[in-house]
């Protein structure tokens, strides 16, 4: 029994510090087909492997000094047999053989919606819109933590009750873009999951983006990819979560405008087309099942009548044209429902106020 | 062989009596020197005016003369003193009387004797009407004056004529201004549909609201603009001739001068130009050129953020102050801000026909150029979208004039009460006459988080404002809720902006 258990620590001593060294996880993978861990990290060590000469100066550091960081610093390191380790991700040929998690343990299903980093206004609020309603509706909201469509899904997912997963390119506890610091730290204190594949103080580097990819997806029973462009992560992602045989979702924009180019070839290419949040709700029930856990029932206090604006706002001379009454009235009007906070105000929309 | 006249010198706006003194002294070289601080153009004044004398048929004695411009300590700029510098040495040659001297002029000579147009003309008026002396001008530069009744105002065309006209012997008087032509202003019957951009409009005329207007081009925010005069009351007596000073300084007569005038400098104008300055005696800038009008700013997000925040003082005090080595200047400036902006880079953002093709990045780049406490001084602030087509054919809409009616017994009402709207402060709003119902729906925004502290302030503003125009003596309900919606964006553009990320 004691062997046993000494063998496993032995297996995971070197499996930390293979994962320290931080390297490209489509090569790890290949060097661990032809050889055991203990043969690969040997091979680092005596220079067989190439690595970077500051990689081979994380490899010297003993297991004993890695795990004492990681527990001072809250971190925990997950190997595929570990209960904390998504089973879904188990699941997948090219699962990461190792996990660093930062925040609760992640139980549950998760939804992942993705897009463009340089995304509209229009896609900002689809994004937030959908990360309430997914959350609402009793899903955890996976995304990357990204400028853009992510950081929006995140935002509209602190809204909700259930919390949510961020799946970062750098270590776990390097915020990039920088100012969505407090943005994960809310996630992480609303009881959210960080995980990554880097170990803890990985640079966001480039390569780091497209494999994790794979884990936002991997751990996602459906996708949502709500802007996206003809090239860029968010279709490298629905592109892998086809692979992986996940329900792909995406919200339908312009003919011919940029940021929703790729999400209207996805739709063309058979993704399901996506309407308002509510929608995707439903769809997202027939598609997945009704989420496992019962929502928070407890929803904000009730924000007067319904105003019966959809999720991405009425400009406001088009919502004082359709009161019908004479415009001063009209006027009026509209400011009783901005005071009983039916509505807000914003960037010349006027604006449901559960969508904020 | 000593004599004294006057002319003037304008500081800022303010006009100052300048002695010029003559002193023909001893010695048989013909030298003429000028002291009191001239610069190179009053330096070279003793050139055209010993040749406009000459041509004139007036002898100048071979003798040394001094001439003073005083007080010295004063710097005296331009060319507007050859004609009292040619009066004084005159008389205090003999070669007129003294009593010639006892007037205010102000001109350039030409070689030929005749009297060129200068700046300052309206500072002369001013200067003679209290010294009680006529005032002798060019005609290029008299219609100015004329908005001083008091002042004694003499058109001359040349140095003979000037003579004659200070000694009393002939009669020059300054030809009645004709009626100006009114401005090419547009009116607000010409602005078609946009209900909430003119009922903001109304209310920022009434209350003097700066106000803020954002939407894509083609809206119709420039033609707003520039419909503001039209509402705004006409200058009183006292406010005209304000006006007319500081356009004097700047060396801009006025063609209309009881209109609230209206400036739109551009986004690439300098710092300078917008506030004042210049080097030597400042000038007032375009801010100070709407004194008690409009300063409009078209594209605000293109102005550097340097300049929209040079604004921020003078907007918050009403003049601007300019110093320099030994003298500070304060030019008037309490002006009506009127900005427009597209709501990001490409203009399109909201708009549901046409879609914006910025990034999120670069609209908050945009939006960052704003700065916080600028935006904090617009009370209201307006979205103007692109005009629906039917209203666009409609049938011409309610004139400026019946809308002036209304914002002229606004601000009467505001006059009563002896402060304006735009300048309550929190105190003053506490002590606000409004009924239960209005109070409690400008809470239920503050209760529901679409309004901040600040903004309760703003809104509070507002709605006294629309009571007045309404002749209400108590705020009611519907101003508090109509002042809700011009009050605008619900968030401060800065939270947001952080809220995004």
């Amino acid at each position: 029994m004691d062997d046993r258990k000494n063998a496993r620590r032995g297996a995971a001593d070197i499996w930390i510090r293979l994962a320290h060294v931080g390297m490209h996880p489509d090569r790890l993978r290949g060097l661990l087909d032809k050889k055991s861990p203990a043969a690969v990290l040997r091979s680092i060590e005596r220079g067989h492997i190439s690595v970077p000469e500051v990689a081979r100066l994380e490899v010297a550091v003993p297991a004993a000094e890695r795990w004492e960081q990681l527990r001072r610093t809250g971190v925990a390191f997950l190997l595929p047999d570990d209960e904390r380790y998504p089973e879904r991700l188990r699941e997948l040929p090219d699962a990461p053989p190792f996990l660093f998690q930062r925040g609760a343990s992640f139980a549950g299903t998760a939804v992942a919606i993705v897009g463009t980093r340089a995304c509209t206004s229009y896609g900002r609020r689809l994004a937030e819109s959908y990360g309430q309603a997914v959350s609402r509706a009793g899903w955890s909201v996976v995304s990357g933590l990204a400028r853009g469509i992510d950081g929006a899904a995140h935002h509209g997912s602190l809204l909700g009750p259930t919390p949510g997963v961020a799946v970062l390119g750098s270590g776990v506890d390097v915020w990039y873009p920088r100012r969505h610091k407090p943005l994960g730290e809310r996630l992480l204190a609303a009881g959210g999951t960080v995980w990554s594949e880097a170990p803890p103080s990985a640079r966001p580097l480039g390569w780091r983006f497209p494999p994790r990819n794979r884990i936002i997806s991997g751990i996602a029973h459906a996708v949502v990819v709500v802007e996206a462009g003809r090239q860029g992560g968010a279709l490298v992602t629905a592109r892998i979560a086809l692979e992986q045989g996940r329900d792909i979702f995406a919200s339908p924009g312009d003919v011919g405008r940029g940021s929703s180019v790729g999400c209207n070839l996805l739709i063309r290419d058979g993704a399901f087309p996506v309407h308002e949040a509510d929608d995707l709700v439903e769809c997202l029930e027939l598609a997945i099942g009704e989420p496992a856990r019962t929502p928070d029932a407890e929803l904000p206090e009730s924000a007067g009548p319904d105003p019966g604006v959809p999720d991405t706002g009425v400009p406001i001379a088009e919502f004082l044209a359709g009161m019908g009454a004479d415009p001063v009235t009209g006027i009026a009007e509209l400011g009783r429902l901005v005071s009983q906070g039916a509505v807000v105000l914003d960037g010349g929309l006027v604006l449901a106020r559960k969508s904020q | 062989m000593f004599a004294v006249t006057n002319s003037v010198a304008l500081v800022g706006v303010e006009a100052r009596t300048v002695s010029v003194e003559a002193h023909v002294g001893g010695g048989e070289k013909g030298r003429l020197n000028v002291v009191g601080l001239p610069d190179t153009a009053v330096r070279e004044a003793k050139d055209r005016v010993l040749a406009a004398m000459a041509v004139s048929g007036y002898r100048f004695p071979p003798r040394s003369v001094t001439v003073n411009l005083a007080p010295a300590n004063l710097p005296k700029s331009g060319s507007a003193y050859d004609l009292p510098i040619a009066l004084a040495l005159l008389a205090a040659a003999g070669e007129i009387p003294a009593g010639a001297c006892e007037v205010v002029a102000l001109g350039e000579l030409a070689l030929d004797g005749s009297v060129r147009s200068t700046r300052g003309a309206l500072g002369a008026a001013i200067v003679a009407s209290d010294l009680g002396v006529p005032c002798l001008l060019p005609p290029g530069a008299a219609p100015e004056a004329c908005i001083v009744p008091s002042a004694n105002v003499q058109v001359v065309g040349s140095l003979a004529a000037a003579v004659s006209a200070a000694l009393g012997e002939a009669n020059f008087p300054a030809p009645p201004v004709p009626k100006p032509p009114q401005p090419d202003l547009p009116d607000m019957a010409e602005v078609r549909g946009q209900p909430l951009a003119k009922l903001a409009l109304e209310a920022a005329a009434a209350g003097g609201h700066h106000m803020l207007m954002t939407g894509p081009p083609g809206g119709g925010k420039t033609m707003l603009a520039k419909c503001l005069p039209g509402v705004l009351p006409e200058l009183g007596e006292k406010a005209a001739i304000e006006v007319a000073q500081v356009w004097s300084s700047a060396g801009r007569p006025r063609e209309c001068l009881t209109r609230p005038p209206i400036r739109a400098p551009h986004h690439t104008a300098t710092t300078a130009a917008v506030i004042g300055g210049g080097s030597g005696v400042p000038v007032p800038g375009e801010m100070s050129m709407a004194h008690r009008g409009v300063l409009f700013l078209d594209e605000l997000g293109e102005f550097p953020p340097h300049l929209l925040d040079a604004l921020r003082q003078p907007l918050e005090e009403g003049k601007v102050t300019i110093a320099r080595k030994g003298i500070s200047v304060t030019f008037p400036a309490s002006v009506q801000l009127v900005a427009a902006t597209n709501p990001c880079p490409c203009g399109f953002d909201g708009d549901h026909r046409q879609s914006c093709v910025c990034t999120d990045q670069a609209k908050q780049r945009y939006g960052r150029r704003l700065s916080g406490p600028l935006l904090d001084r617009f009370d209201i602030r307006v979205t103007v979208d692109r005009v629906d087509p039917d209203a666009l054919m409609g049938p011409p809409e309610e004139p400026s004039r019946r809308v002036a009616a209304r914002v002229s017994s606004a601000l009467e009402a505001q006059r009563r009460r002896g402060r304006r709207n735009r300048d309550l402060g929190r105190r003053e709003l506490d002590a606000l006459d409004i009924t239960d119902a209005a109070m409690r729906s400008v809470e239920g925004a503050l209760r529901y988080g679409t309004l901040t502290g600040r903004g309760f302030d703003k809104v509070r503003r507002l709605a006294r404002t629309l009571a007045d125009l309404a002749g209400s003596e108590k705020v009611e309900e519907r101003h508090a809720l109509q002042a809700l919606v011009l009050r605008g964006e619900s968030q401060d553009r800065n939270e947001k902006g952080r809220r995004d990320g």
